[in-house]
């Protein structure tokens, strides 16, 4: 052991200077680098990660939204067919009833016009009578009083 | 041992030398690091020169990351935050889980990149930089700068610090009973009282286990013996061979070597490292819970 200490030149104070050398790089890379580089680094992976998260769950909500608005579209076409089908319907339906009305007003009118002509016609020829009874009755008052002028 | 140094001579002209300007220099690669100045009685070595430099320099780039951090990485931050998630991922392939990777990971690449900085730092072309001694054989040339890890004493630092971390990083996951028990194994001894009567041949795997317990008390120190001895013997034979290649042929064939030896430095501060995660990991388990499954995995079998 004497030997190798006397050979190799063995002397604790280098041993220990040499401690001191590596734990200042030890105490150095530590505190300057290793411990805020391991620090930042594991902030970017879970920034990374949670990035790559949110991107999935976006790109997840993306697809899920794509599908409720094509969803939404089909049923609003559908609704919107069957609202245009109704209305059409009623549409149609109130036409046809209103044509009903129409054609029942019309001949509603045309049959009191009837009517009223038929009055017309029956009270224009009543007086036309009356006229000409009274004209009868006035010519015949006439010629009697001539005949009885001529008579006298 | 003293044999194992290899000795090239060298002309060198170095004005801070006190000998004349063309006396023959001796430029030894020693087994040890030299020193360049004394504190009192401390001496400062090359080596513990190289080394305080690779602290300023990391010091420097930590502070500059720091300064340059934001939350959208650019330039600097943006390749050391590649190395970063590399490294991480390479310690989970080690550990197996990525809890211990955190919590180990900050000592292990500091380790890595500390001996990185040292090995690369001792293959830097300024060895003409450095003083010259004078001793009885005559002048001799000491650079500035040697790998803070071509010295032993660098190296068992190290491996002494990993070594102590990984038990009191087993004391804190396992607790402390569990991990004096992975050395001296009072349960094992117990249970011949427990289950001598179920099971006798506890009477021959106790005391196995307890002397297994022991051996592994030894191969913490071989740890440190094997972890200190690899780096520092694989970085000083590089700077060995640097040194002779360029006594056949200087400037040029030492080259090739040179980026050899660029690839051994991070190699060598990769396993140094990777043990580091190993000693770690593996202090990090309960033996007992393996044994214990192991157990009841055998009852389920018989059932």
């Amino acid at each position: 052991m004497a030997s190798i200490i006397s050979t190799f030149h063995i002397d604790w104070q280098i041993i220990v200077a040499q401690a001191i050398n590596f734990v200042i790089v030890f105490a150095v890379l530590y505190i300057f680098v290793l411990k805020p580089l391991n620090k930042l680094m594991a902030e970017r992976s879970e920034k990374i990660a949670k990035g790559v998260h949110d991107a999935r769950q976006n790109a997840e909500m993306l697809a899920l939204t794509k599908t409720e608005h094509e969803a939404i579209i089909l049923k609003a076409k559908s609704d919107a067919q069957a609202i245009f089908q109704d209305g059409r319907k009623k549409s149609e339906a109130k036409r046809a009833e209103m044509l009903e009305e129409a054609k029942a007003d019309v001949e509603k009118l045309i049959a009191n016009g009837k009517k009223t002509l038929e009055a017309e016609k029956v009270k224009m020829v009543e007086e036309a009578r009356m006229e000409v009874s009274s004209l009868v009755v006035e010519a015949t008052k006439k010629i009697l009083e001539k005949r009885q002028d001529d008579l006298v | 041992m003293e044999n194992l140094t290899t000795q090239t001579n060298q002309k060198s002209e170095i004005e801070i030398s006190p000998v004349k300007k063309t006396e023959e220099l001796k430029h030894e690669s020693t087994l040890f690091a030299e020193p360049v100045a004394h504190i009192g009685n401390f001496p400062i070595t090359n080596s513990l020169l190289t080394s305080s430099s690779a602290v300023i320099i990391i010091a420097v780039f930590a502070v500059l990351i720091r300064l340059s951090l934001s939350e959208i990485p650019k330039g600097l931050q943006n390749i050391f935050e590649a190395i970063l998630e590399g490294a991480i991922s390479l310690c989970d392939q080690v550990t197996n889980s990525r809890k211990i990777s955190t919590k180990v990971f900050p000592l292990a690449f500091s380790v890595f990149l500390f001996i990185l900085i040292n090995n690369w730092l001792g293959l830097l072309p300024i060895g003409g930089l450095g003083v010259v001694e004078q001793s009885e054989s005559g002048a001799s040339f000491i650079p500035f700068l040697r790998s803070g890890t071509a010295d032993i004493n660098t190296t068992i630092a190290l491996a002494i610090m990993a070594v102590i971390s990984a038990n009191l990083f087993g004391i804190f996951s396992i607790g402390i009973w569990k991990t004096f028990n992975k050395y001296v194994n009072l349960v094992a001894l117990g249970s011949i009282f427990t289950k001598v009567w179920k099971e006798p041949t506890v009477l021959v795997v106790a005391p196995v286990t307890f002397f297994v317990g022991l051996l592994e008390l030894i191969g913490e120190f071989a740890k440190i013996a094997s972890l200190s001895f690899r780096l520092f013997g694989n970085v000083f034979a590089g700077e060995v061979l640097l040194m002779a290649m360029s006594a056949i042929l200087p400037y040029i064939l030492p080259i090739p070597f040179m980026f050899l030896e660029i690839f051994v430095g991070l190699i060598q501060a990769l396993i140094f490292s990777i043990l580091v995660l190993v000693y770690f990991t593996i202090a990090a388990q309960d033996h007992s819970e393996h044994e214990e499954h192991g157990e009841h995995e055998h009852n389920t079998a018989h059932a």
